[in-house]
């Protein structure tokens, strides 16, 4: 698993803006050794420039970036310990997959035959012994692929920049690749500091995502506490399929939180933030974590619905609801209660809840 | 468009492509011709003019002279338009039109205007006349045609593969060599050849500001004033298949290199 | 999948290969980091040399052109005082001798810029929609190379054709249209056959790249809104070939104006153009110089603002167009 000791990096009061649009804005994060971190956002959110800072392709406007304890804030790409695998994997055309993973070991003063011993581990590695005589033209998208995070894993970097590398590939490949990723990362043990703006991407891969928008980090945390405990209505929204409650806070009964919903108590987890009673919130409910019975469940919470329409998802249906006019969506695993119109019950646990501060 | 137009045009290139070609044509059969003056009808044939072409020794000296400042101006010119189309892509400064701008100038300054500005120019700085000040100034001339067509090259070159080079330890000077250069060779080959034929040919330049030795095309330009002969025919001819090979060799090798770097 | 070891940094077992070697070189690195020291210096080094190359070697002899044509004497000579004045220039509008070679030179060169025109237009057209795409540049070749051929060789190939004993007297000769050959050679109609041969292909390139630009489709649009051929070429493709028809005519126009020995060989008496009145203040005694000066900056300066008011006139009518 992952050690979580020193960070590797550190980015300190990092701001960026290009002519009068800021790209990002006081930016604080650590990154520890052997993590596998995730910048999720949508486009323009400033997640790539915050890698491009990393790499050494921006200066920033004011702040530092620290890399193993060294402040590299004003060193250019090629002295900084860190490569990077490129969206377009930026393959040398004229070169050999070979001569593509030397180009670092040569600059860094290594003798042919450290190279040749070198290129030899990483083709073991990386399953790329049949490709080292090709040029990029004649290996596909996966293989190529696989030459980028040869190149930049070869001169040993503390860490690596990966932006969107899987975006190239099709769908099918992609899954396959996420989970092959995932498995390198934790056999080199370093740190892996990932773009992406396809959430499914970011859960499957990461240890830690880290949500941006519009500059700014909007929450960071593993992707469990991202997923069931959003922090705000962007993360909620941007993660996942979720039902966004807009409630009023009641109060504090005993260990739970109270919240008035639609004339429905709900009960949860009292949040961190405390509500003033009155004060409007948002919950969220993840659908899959809605049950969907005929019957008034004995969950915590339950709430009294009707079908709109149900829609066959091949594993499961999907429902659309309707609260007292208010759609929300949840899933059943069988078409028995799903028919439109019909009556049904609605239940959940109170952990399943996340209140949201607008 | 109607089918009689399309005929019409049809019609209207071959007349011109037979308007271009039919008078090197005939040039090079005069040269043939067994006899002192030039002019039709041929009667008899000879081999004689092409075979002197190769053992005149002034002939053979100019080729080579002329050869010489084609290739030495070529490599300035290769080298001073690559430097400046690599300083005037991909970035924003004040003055860079201005700079693009002097820079193209003397594609379109009249022959003879800048001939003669030269000619003063080199009296000013104490350049006698010859080869060097030819070699300048087709230098000067052939600049434009290498920013524009190392431009057109280096504004395909992803901005990534510079800096995925960086990243991996490469300063900009062993990018520029071991990327920049390797992606910009086709370019640099048809510029290249483009230049040497351009100063190969190059009359009015190397007339102003040549020596006691002619070039080429001064060479012919004397010899045609003293009169028409198959002689110059057969040195004309012998100068058109070496460009004709030249040019067309380039074509091919910049089209294969280029298809080689973008499959 | 055996795991990726750390590769150790020490290395025994060699030494550097080139480029690593080149990049530890002491001065290599102390030279590249003064140089690369920082992005704005990159870029001051950068730009250091096409300044200085554009100044120098290029905007120089123009510069200084301009300036001994403001001279009384140059090149300098014992016991005569050089002093500025404007006489030079006062010498080119006083005297017919120089007056008429310029504007025949103006007209000869505007009337052939609109003749090559009219003549490439449609061998352009044919090119860019006609040929098949795979044969485009087997047809350009075919009249490319001619092109490749120099200057003087072309002039030369036009003289055997011109000539008394050349191929068009033989031809007519043999038709029996004429009985003694017609003095083609050392006319307004040999120079003008030779201008066109020689400028042809700076018309047709440009052209023909404005053209291969437009999507046929187009045409084919217009023409199923009922446009007829004509309105089509009128109204849809001349217009949007217009940047091609302006850079086409300067080109031709500024190389036509300042051809030097085309006019020596094939023109005659009668047909001497500028480029021959400024040559021969430099065959001649060296204090004639400052007068080859002034009328070299009266001819530059008249071309550009010639080309340049065609450019302009061409860039507001494509700008009514796009309106």
């Amino acid at each position: 698993m992952t050690q979580r000791t020193d960070p590797v990096a550190r980015i300190e009061g990092v701001t960026k803006s290009f002519g009068k649009t800021i790209a990002l804005h006081q930016m604080n994060l650590q990154i520890a050794s052997g993590e596998f971190v995730t910048f999720l956002g949508p486009s323009g959110c400033g997640k790539s420039t915050t890698l491009r800072i990393l790499g050494g392709f921006e200066t920033p406007d004011t702040g530092r970036i620290i890399l193993n304890g060294q402040d590299v804030t004003a060193l250019p790409p090629n002295r900084r310990k860190v490569n990077m695998v490129f969206q377009d994997y930026a393959l040398f055309p004229h070169m050999t997959t070979r001569r593509n993973i030397a180009f670092g070991l040569e600059l860094k003063g290594l003798s042919r035959r450290a190279i040749d011993a070198r290129i030899d581990e990483l083709a073991a590695f990386l399953q790329l012994a049949d490709y080292l005589d090709r040029r990029p033209d004649q290996l596909s998208g996966g293989q190529r692929q696989r030459v980028a995070l040869a190149r930049a894993l070869a001169p040993d970097p503390e860490m690596l920049l990966l932006d969107e590398p899987l975006g190239a590939l099709d769908a099918k490949l992609r899954t396959q690749v996420q989970i092959e990723l995932k498995n390198i990362q934790r056999r080199t043990n370093k740190a892996f500091f990932f773009v992406t703006h396809d959430q499914e991407e970011a859960l499957t891969m990461s240890d830690r995502i880290v949500v941006m928008n519009q500059g700014r980090i909007e929450q960071d945390g593993t992707p469990e506490e991202l997923y069931f405990r959003p922090a705000s209505r962007f993360v909620a929204e941007f993660i996942g399929e979720t039902n966004l409650l807009e409630a009023t806070f009641r109060g504090i009964e005993g260990d739970a939180a109270v919240i008035d919903w639609l004339g429905n108590p709900l009960r949860c987890n009292p949040a961190g933030q405390g509500f003033a009673p009155g004060a409007a919130v948002t919950a969220s409910v993840r659908p899959e974590r809605i049950a969907v019975s005929a019957d008034r469940p004995a969950t915590e919470n339950a709430v009294e619905a009707r079908i709109v329409t149900s829609i066959f998802k091949g594993s499961r249906y999907l429902l659309e609801l309707a609260v007292n006019g208010t759609r929300v969506s949840a899933y059943a695993d069988s078409p028995v209660a799903a028919d439109q119109g019909a009556s049904v019950w609605l239940g959940w646990s109170r952990s399943s809840i996340s209140l949201i501060g607008d | 468009m109607t089918r009689h137009t399309r005929i019409l045009m049809s019609c209207i290139y071959w007349a011109f492509a037979l308007y271009l070609l039919l008078p090197l044509a005939l040039m090079m059969l005069m040269g043939f011709k067994d006899a002192r003056f030039i002019g039709f009808p041929i009667t008899s044939w000879t081999l004689d003019w092409y075979i002197g072409v190769f053992a005149d020794r002034q002939v053979m000296f100019t080729f080579g002279y002329s050869t010489l400042i084609a290739i030495l101006s070529t490599a300035i010119a290769l080298v001073v338009g690559t430097w400046i189309a690599v300083t005037l892509t991909g970035r924003a400064f004040f003055g860079r039109a201005v700079i693009l701008g002097l820079t193209l100038l003397p594609a379109v300054i009249p022959g003879v205007i800048s001939a003669i500005a030269f000619r003063i120019y080199a009296r000013v700085l104490g350049i006698e006349p010859g080869m060097w000040a030819i070699i300048w100034s087709h230098a000067v001339h052939n600049v434009p045609f290498v920013v524009l067509v190392v431009m057109a090259r280096l504004s395909t070159l992803p901005r990534s593969q510079a800096e995925a080079a960086r990243d991996l330890g490469a300063d900009p000077l062993v990018v520029f060599f071991r990327i920049t250069m390797p992606y910009l060779t086709p370019a640099m080959i048809g510029a290249g050849v483009f230049c040497m034929l351009l100063s190969f040919d190059d009359f009015v330049r190397s007339y102003f500001l040549g020596g006691y030795d002619p070039t080429l095309p001064v060479l012919i330009f004397a010899k045609l004033r003293s009169g028409m002969s198959p002689e110059v025919n057969a040195i004309s001819t012998v100068v058109l298949v070496l460009t004709a090979v030249l040019g067309i060799w380039a074509e091919r090798s910049m089209r294969r290199i280029k298809k080689q770097a973008n499959r | 999948m055996p795991d990726l070891p750390p590769q150790s940094p020490a290395d025994p077992s060699g030494p550097p290969t080139f480029w690593g070697r080149l990049t530890a070189w002491s001065l290599y690195r102390a030279l590249t980091g003064l140089v690369f020291a920082s992005p704005r210096r990159q870029f001051w080094m950068l730009i250091l040399f096409p300044v200085i190359w554009v100044l120098v070697a290029h905007l120089g002899p123009i510069l200084q052109m301009m300036q001994v044509s403001f001279l009384s004497s140059y090149p300098p000579s014992a016991g005569k005082e050089v002093v500025l004045t404007t006489a030079n220039y006062s010498r080119f509008f006083g005297d017919s001798i120089f007056l008429v070679p310029f504007w025949r030179t103006m007209v000869f060169s505007v009337v052939l810029t609109l003749t090559t025109l009219v003549l490439m237009y449609p061998v352009a057209y044919f090119l860019a929609r006609h040929v098949r795409r795979d044969n485009q540049l087997l047809f350009l070749m075919l009249l490319l190379i001619p092109f490749w051929v120099g200057e003087i060789v072309r002039i030369y190939a036009v003289m055997i054709i011109l000539g008394n004993n050349g191929a068009l007297n033989l031809l007519l000769r043999w038709l029996g249209l004429i009985e003694r050959p017609i003095p083609f050679m050392y006319t307004n109609f040999s120079l003008s056959v030779g201008i066109v041969y020689l400028t042809a292909l700076y018309m047709l390139m440009p052209l023909y790249s404005a053209l291969e630009k437009i999507p046929a489709n187009y045409s084919e649009a217009a023409a199923d809104l009922g446009a007829g051929p004509w309105t089509r070429f009128f109204r849809v493709t001349l217009p949007l070939s217009l940047e091609g028809v302006g850079a086409g005519c300067t080109l031709v126009f500024l190389i036509a104006t300042g051809m030097y020995a085309t006019p020596v060989l094939l023109g005659g008496p009668n047909t001497t153009l500028f480029s021959q009145t400024i040559a021969g203040f430099f065959h001649v005694a060296g204090d004639q110089w400052p007068t080859g000066a002034a009328f070299s900056t009266i001819m530059l300066v008249t071309a550009l603002v010639v080309a340049g008011a065609f450019n302009r006139i061409i860039a507001l009518l494509s700008g009514r167009v796009a309106k």
